[in-house]
This record gives C-alpha cells, structure tokens and sequence, in this order.
C-alpha cells in the first residue's frame, strides 16, 4: 500500500489538464507514440472537441521512481464543468492528493477556486502546479506568488511545468511519488467501496470505478450498494491501465474497476459504498447524495417518425450517463417527445449534441426550466419544472424559485459590466474581494432561472472571455412566476410555453415574437404572433402573407433544374413543424430558446 | 409499342444557336458573347448531331410538329446561315410539308427588312421578337443592345416580310421600373398589335450578374406589390387587346399560342439540338454538352455530345407533368394523364390535392386541373406540394 499514490488533476477548462494526463501516460511508457492520440482521456467527440471532461476516466500508471521502487500511480480523471460538481467531490474523494493545475498566463480561474475548495474538503494534499511556462505570455513569478497569497499554499511545494513541451514532467511525477501520502485503510475490515465513477460497456455491463477504503474484493463476492441494498455477484474485478486489466483481488488503498452484472450505469450512484453481503462495515462512507437534476427540457424529434429512434437513443445515453432523467412528455404542436432532467445546461447541451450527431435525429428542445415550488391556498406543496403544468392562477398562494450562489472571476475592469448583468439578472447580495491585484471575485445570489438562460454566454461576452463562473445551489425564494405563452394565429404553441419572472415576461415575449418573425418564413396568409401571461397580451407582431412565389420561365430546357428547385422546396418543408395551419421550422424554436446578444 | 400510353403526341425540334452580341447581365442562358468566329465549326457540329439524332429508331420515325430556332440571338447567323439549318432539319426529319409551326426569335437591330424577308421565304412562319422593353433608359439598364424604335422598325419589317404569327417578349420588375413606364411599354407593344405577347419577370438567376449586384444591393428593384401591380396590368392591358393569357408569363391571340412551347408544358417529347440543348424522347431526358468548343470537338470525334442523362420512374415522370402542366392556366387534363401513365391525381396526391383544392389554390374545371387566380401568383409554393 506504501506504494500507491491516488490523485486527481483539479484545472480550470483549458488550463491543460489533459494533455499533462497525456504526458504522464507517455512518461511511464503506457503508450507507444502510434498508439498516442492526443488527450487519450477524453474519449468522446464533443469533449475532444470542446476539450471538456464530461464522463471522466482513471488510469492506473506504473511509475519506477528515483530511489529505485516502482510505484502504482492512479489518476483519477474528473469531470471538468461547474454541472458536475458533485461528481468532482466524489472522484476527489477516492484520492489522497490533487495536482491544482493553474496556466500560467491565466491564473487562478473561479473553477480553480471551486475544486480547490472541493478537494480541501476532501483532505487531499495538494501541489500546485503552474503549467504552460512555455507561453509567451507566462508569468511563472506572479501566479505563483498569487498560489501562495491568495490561495494560502505553500510555495515550497509549487512545481512548474509544461505540459505541452514535456518540460517539469519528471520533476512532477517524483512529487508525486514524494509530497503525496500513500492511502491508508485495513485489508482486513469488512469491504468499504467507494463508487466515484461508473461506464457503461455493451459486452460487459456497468463497470463500476471503485476506490475500496477498506477489505478487499475479488470475483465471486455478493456486495451489496448500501444506498438501495441491491446486491449483486462480482463478476470481475481489476485495475484501469490503458484497457481494463483483470486482478484476482482489489485491496484496501487501491484504484481499479468491479463488474457485477449491473444492468445500467443508473443501477450505480456516484458517491455509494460497496461492501460485503455477508461481512458488512458498518456504515456507509460520508458524503453520499442522490443526484440532482435542476434543469429541466422537452426533446421531440423534428419528424414525428423518429419517435421511436429517439426513445431508443435516450435509452442508450442513460446507459452510460445516470445523470440524465427522461419520461414520456406529448405537446400538441410537437406530438411525442420526452420530458428530459440535466445536472445544468452544458449538460442538457452535450445530451443535445450526442442525439443529434451521434444517432442523427433532429430535434426541437423546449425553453430550459428549473424546479419550482408552488404552494397553492389548499396547503400542499407542488414541485413543477413543465410550463404545462402551471397551476390555475388562483389556486396559488406563493411560487418559490431555488437560487444559487455564483462565484464570478474577473479581471477588475469588467466589474461594473459583470455587476449591471447580476442585477438585470436579479441578483441579491453582491460581494466581492481582491485574490490577486487586478482581479475580482465576485459572488452573487441569483436564481437559477435566470443562470441558465444565456447566462454563460452573456458574461463571456460582457468580459471578452475573461469572465470565469462557477455556482452552487443554496435555497428556494419567493418568486413572482408567471406563464408567458406564445401564440401563432392565436393558437398557443405549448412547446413555446416558458415560466419566467413577471418583471422579464413582457421582453421575454418581444423577442421570442421577433425571433419568429425573422425565423419563420412568409406563407400563404398573414401570420400574427403574440406573447401573452394570461388572457394578457404583452407582445405582439405580424408576418405579412406571401404574395408572389412563381417562375417566369421554364421550358424545354429548365425542367430538370426547376423541378429539383421544387423539390429542394418540398424537403425543406418536410423539416418544417405544422401548428395549426402554420410551418414553423426547426432554427424557429431555437431562436425562442437563444437570445441574441 | 401499342396501346394508349405509346400514341405519339407531337414532337418539336429545337435549335440552339448560342450566340449573341452581349450577354445580357440578367441571363443564364448558355450563350457566347462576340464568339462568330466560332460559328462556321459550330453549324458543322450541328449538322452532324442532327444526323445523329434523325438515325436514332425511337426519333426518326416520328413527325415533328413544330420547330423553333432559338439562342442565343439565333439572327446573329446570317439569314442564309438559318435558312441551311432550316433546310437541313426538314431533310433529316419527317416534317410534314404544311402546318409545322416554325418560329425563330430575333432581337432588334439585329434583322433588317432583306433578312426577314429570306427567312420567311426559307419557311419559317412565326417570329418571336426580344424586345424587353420600349424605354431606352431601361434598356440600357439591363445591358440590352438596341434602343426602342430598332425594335418597332424590326417588328415593321417582320410584318411587312409576311410573318402572320409575331410574338414579342417584354421584361417588367426591372431596376429602375415602375408602374408607369410598364404601362407605357405595353401600350407602346400592344399598338404594334402583335399575336403573342410573352410577360415575364425579371428573374434574378444565380451566377449571373444582377443576381450578384442585387446580393450586393446595388440594385434597385421595384418591391412585391409593385411588381404584382405590373403582373396584373400586364394581364389586363393584354386582355384588353385581345390577348388572352393561356400560361403563367404567355399570352396569344386565339389560335396563336406557341404549340412548340405547349409541348414542353404538357411534358411532350422533343429533340434539342445545339450546346446545352435538352431532348427529351422516350422517358429520357439528355442534355447536351453546354459549351461550344466542347460540344464541336466532341462531334467531330464521334463522340457522345451529352453530359446529363435523366430518366424519372413513372411516378415522378407523372408528377413533373402535373406540375408542368399546372403553368398553363387551362391546367392539365386529368383523363389525359390518365391515359398517358395509368394514374389518378386524386388518388395519388390524396390530402395534399384536397387541401390545395379547399384552400382554393387550384381548382378542377372542365376535367382539367389548374391553378387559381390566387393560385397563380403562388404557383412555386402549390407545385412544391405536388412535384
């Protein structure tokens, strides 16, 4: 056990975590260079692309040391974005020590802050390490005094690096081996497995990532997941190297992977405890929470035809992703859909993406909700996340709306823009210090409603990029929710539907009626498009009727191409949705549900 | 080869001469500009296709019913240059020896009285005359060659040469157009009380030069319900002089209705000749190659001279002629497609037919599918439902 080192890499997005996971790979000849693909963590297409950590990986790397031993050492991948914060805790909490990752030209970021605070709370040692030193534009000196002032780490133990170059990688894996405790915990104990991560495998099952924290597992086990009792028999156990390598026993302080006949990766909860059916410990490990969705859309497919396809893919992603919820939801402009539940909106977006590209069906999604308590004058407690479910006006005594607190990084002279968008926000209870000359942190209670409508967006572009963000819920506060419908030739189109602040619902509807008019093209008749709470109209606008649609000219030789014209014209509104007796495509909801800036 | 679906309809005959003295910034049609150099290469090219077409079994047997001369500005040729092709055609193919509608367009300034006078007397018995329009300032807008009284001059001559059928083309919804000076050139064309009248729109036409100055905004067009204005005061002052209005931008004197062009619009067959010509025989459609050089080179190597080659199922074949047929405002017969491909309209379209009937876009008259006066207007968004 004296030989194990179980870390994490904590970075803010771009900081360069996975390539200096890449390159510890290569430094412990994990890979050849053929075999290399940069990133090899990140395994999806939209991480790779978009170079965050969604469903997060381990490795377990041989690493021969300067004084001579060979030490085990696991890296514990971890998801990198504000949605998944709980995920964080759980996979830190599986180590013993952190690498603080912090760029050199950016320093220290809000979500540095939020997992470094995360780790702490897990008890991890931490080195800090400044990668990028390569970079024109890299101040070593300054961001480490700001390590060591702001952050209150120790300077001693600040490593540099470059993680593109290779540069410091050797001086770190030996702090590793060094300045990282080795775990503790007792073969002998009854079983305490922690669950931080689990991956779905088509042949296998659900391939439960475990750190076990006391006794030991080997195939043929009955465990039991404390959180429901289900139990199951080991199939498998073994060590994550570049592929699952099987071991005849995991023990107390290591790393490394159980197969037992999970069906899905929803059967597991990050966070739960293993242990034996037969020898049970006694309690289950702290820090356990069911996760949370708190954000909430509709998904129908474009064609009704897909229905069925959509079903099917929404079942294959749960496969692997236990955050996502999904039940049966029907609109009567979008026919069948499914009501979806997301850890936050990258969350929700990733889901999107995957749908779109990897099973290839077009989607609409409704406008993203959260979860609202109303408490209606009869003394119950209704919690509601649909706008089709809004209850009748007067039967609602009051409306609460969950808040989060933000945490806001910025360079100082965008704090007055950062500022004037938590209020029209409605943010409550500003505050903000300095970590580091010339930066603001900047906290800020907003409810979360507010958050996950184009929030991200507009603070990247009020700070040029500068902006970082990182959030937690904190508690529900009375709201003043109404329902804004949109109405097309006075039918309500429900999947437009939004609840939304009364002080927003009159400009909310003013653009969602603008939106579709610049989206939806002219037809046969005169289309009127309104926005109303209520019996209220708030906004209101026309699309003129298509007067003249006809070519001048076609003759012997312009048939082939006119007829393609036509029919180019016919799949185009084949895309189209029909609500009532209006064709509204697809890039029209979407404009609803995206703000221009 | 028997039965009703086999009965021979009428075949035209088309001639490509794709040469003109400028080409027009609105035009995408394939045609040289101050390329005469090549035209003697070109009528041996055009010689040798015909041969080739007239040798094929499913073309030679069959009696062309109309010709027309087309370009380009096919009188760019000199009259005996046209009055040869003309004689060649009629040798090559059955052409009955009397009552073959035989048109060539020309353009103003482009003819003078000698030279319609041989092309009359070589056989050819309609002329369709560009005009465009009878504003010299307008005509120099859109990169026309000719000024207003060429054009009233050329169509003196044509009438004084013997041709009994004249047609002339008009633009409106042109840069710089309004309402007014439209009228004044249709009444300005109606007094030189020609037997067809083409109306058409200007068509900003992708690749062509005011297709890519309107991109740019630099050009100013008049807007939707101005050039709806023109559309209906075209119709009325046409009608008003006779002309009915038997297709969307075509309007003839009874009896004067161009058959040639009624044959592309009841989907016929017919055999192109020339660069870019499109023949269409048989449940074929073949293009020829769209360029001179090329189209010659590969002639006088004996090779093939297409480049596109269609061939629709019967369904969709059905279909284009629903919708070809559909711009001629008497429609399209439904016994007649019947007939011809074994489908019902009715039955194949289903719901889509009934509603375009409810909502009062097309009608049934007189067994005949057609667009409505509210239809017409619209035609693109109704053929699109049903093509």
């Amino acid at each position: 056990m004296k030989n194990i080192r179980n870390f994490s890499i904590i970075a803010h997005i771009d900081h360069g975590k996975s390539t200096l996971a890449d390159r510890m790979i290569q430094r412990c000849d994990m890979v050849t260079d053929r075999e290399f693909k940069d990133q090899l963590l990140d395994s999806m297409d939209i991480e790779r692309e978009r170079g965050i950590t969604i469903k997060s990986q381990t490795i377990c790397l041989p690493y021969t040391a300067r004084d001579g031993v060979t030490y085990t050492l696991n890296l514990v991948d971890t998801p990198g974005h504000v949605d998944f914060s709980y995920e964080v805790s759980r996979a830190l909490s599986s180590c013993e020590g952190a690498l603080l990752l912090i760029d050199a030209a950016q320093g220290v970021e809000a979500q540095t802050l939020a997992n470094l605070y995360l780790a702490m709370e897990n008890d991890l040692e931490i080195i800090p390490v400044i990668n990028k030193i390569d970079l024109p534009a890299a101040e070593p000196e300054k961001v480490a005094r700001s390590i060591e002032e702001d952050l209150g780490l120790d300077r001693e133990s600040i490593r540099l690096c470059s993680a593109k170059t290779g540069e410091g990688v050797d001086e770190l894996l030996e702090a590793i081996v060094t300045l990282l405790p080795p775990p503790e915990g007792d073969p002998e104990q009854p079983l305490e497995a922690l669950i931080f991560d689990a991956n779905y495998d088509p042949y296998r099952g659900t391939v439960i990532s475990v750190r076990i924290v006391n006794g030991r597992v080997r195939a043929g086990d009955q465990i039991l997941f404390m959180s429901n009792n289900a139990a199951y028999r080991v199939e498998e156990v073994g060590l994550f190297r570049l592929n699952r390598e099987p071991q005849k026993e995991l023990t107390a302080g290591q790393v490394g992977y159980i197969i037992a006949g999970v069906k899905t990766v929803s059967d597991t909860r990050p966070g739960d405890t293993i242990t034996h059916q037969q020898r049970p410990c006694p309690a289950p490990l702290p820090g356990f929470r069911e996760v949370q969705q708190v954000v909430f859309s509709s998904i129908y497919p474009i064609s009704t035809d897909d229905y069925e396809d959509l079903a099917s893919a929404l079942e294959k992603l749960k496969l692997n992703d236990a955050a996502l919820t999904f039940q049966k939801d029907s609109s009567a402009a979008l026919g069948f859909g499914f009501r979806c539940g997301f850890l936050g909106l990258l969350h929700l977006e990733v889901v999107q993406e995957r749908l779109e590209r990897e099973f290839g069906i077009s989607l609409i999604l409704t406008v993203p909700t959260v979860k609202y308590r109303f408490y209606l004058r009869d003394n119950t407690m209704q919690e509601i996340d649909n706008p089709a479910y809004f209850p009748d006006p007067a039967t609602i005594e009051r409306i609460e709306e969950p808040f989060i607190k933000a945490t806001i990084h910025i360079p100082e002279r965008y704090m007055g823009a950062v500022m004037s968008l938590c209020m029209e926000r409605r943010g409550e209870n500003t505050n903000y210090h300095y970590p580091m000359p010339g930066r603001i942190e900047f906290t800020c209670e907003l409810p979360l409603a507010e958050v996950i409508y184009d929030f991200y967006d507009r603070l990247k572009s009020v700070t040029q990029g500068y902006g970082s963000f990182d959030y937690e819920l904190i508690d529900y506060r009375p709201s003043d929710l109404v329902k804004l419908d949109i109405l097309v030739n006075g039918e309500q189109v429900d999947a437009l539907s939004q609840l939304i602040h009364r002080m927003h619902a009159r400009e909310r509807g003013l653009k969602a009626c603008e939106s579709l008019k610049r989206e939806i093209p002219r037809q046969m008749f005169k289309i009127a498009i309104q926005a109303a709470v209520g019996g209220n109209i708030v906004a209101r606008t026309n699309i003129s009727a298509l007067r003249k649609d006809v070519t001048a000219k076609c003759y012997g030789g312009d048939i082939s191409r006119k007829r393609k014209l036509l029919e180019k014209q016919k799949a185009g509104k084949k895309r189209m949705k029909t609500v009532g007796n209006v064709e509204i495509p697809q890039r029209a909801f979407l404009s609803v549900l995206k703000s221009d800036q | 080869m028997n039965g009703p679906r086999s009965r021979p309809g009428p075949l035209g005959l088309y001639l490509h001469l794709p040469f003109c003295r400028a080409k027009c910034p609105y035009c995408d049609f394939y045609s040289l500009a101050g390329r005469t150099d090549l035209v003697s290469a070109y009528l041996d090219a055009l010689a040798r296709q015909a041969h080739h077409m007239a040798e094929l079994p499913w073309t030679g047997s069959r009696q062309v019913s109309t010709i027309f001369f087309g370009g380009g500005t096919p009188s760019i040729l000199a009259p005996a240059e046209l009055a040869g092709l003309l004689a060649l055609c009629r040798r090559l193919f059955p052409v009955p020896a009397a009552g073959v509608e035989t048109t060539v367009e020309v353009n103003p300034a482009t003819v003078e009285r000698r030279a319609l006078d041989l092309l009359r007397r070589a056989g050819f018995n309609r002329v369709s005359i560009g005009v465009q329009s009878l504003d010299d300032r307008l005509l120099g807008r859109i990169g026309r060659v000719h000024t207003a009284a060429d054009a009233v001059r050329t169509v003196r001559s044509a009438r004084q040469a013997g041709f009994a059928n004249l047609g002339l083309d008009l633009m409106y919804g042109l840069p710089g157009q309004d309402l007014a000076t439209w009228r004044r050139t249709l009444e300005q064309a109606l007094a030189l009380v020609p037997d067809h009248l083409s109306l058409y729109e200007l068509t900003l036409e992708e690749g062509t030069p005011f297709a890519r100055r309107a991109a740019a905004g630099e050009l100013l067009l008049p807007d939707e319900e101005e050039v709806l204005a023109m559309m209906a005061l075209g119709r009325e002052l046409a009608e008003g002089a006779g002309l009915h209005r038997y297709e969307i931008s075509n309007y003839a004197r009874p009896g004067h209705e161009c058959r040639h062009n009624i044959n592309y619009w009841q989907n016929g067959s017919y055999i192109g000749l020339g660069a870019g010509a499109v023949s269409c025989l048989s449940g074929r459609r073949l293009t020829a190659v769209a360029d001179v050089e090329a189209f010659c080179r590969r002639l006088a190597a004996g090779e093939p001279v297409w480049s596109d080659e269609e061939r629709l199922t019967p369904a969709a074949r059905f279909r284009e002629t629903v919708v070809m047929g559909l711009r001629m405002i008497r429609g399209v017969d439904l016994a007649g497609l019947e007939a011809r491909f074994g489908m019902d309209a009715r039955s194949h379209y289903g719901p889509t037919l009934e509603r375009l009937l409810d909502q009062g876009l097309l009608a049934v008259r007189d067994g005949r599918l057609c667009l409505t006066g509210q239809g017409l207007p619209l035609a693109n968004r109704v053929m699109a439902e049903l093509v």
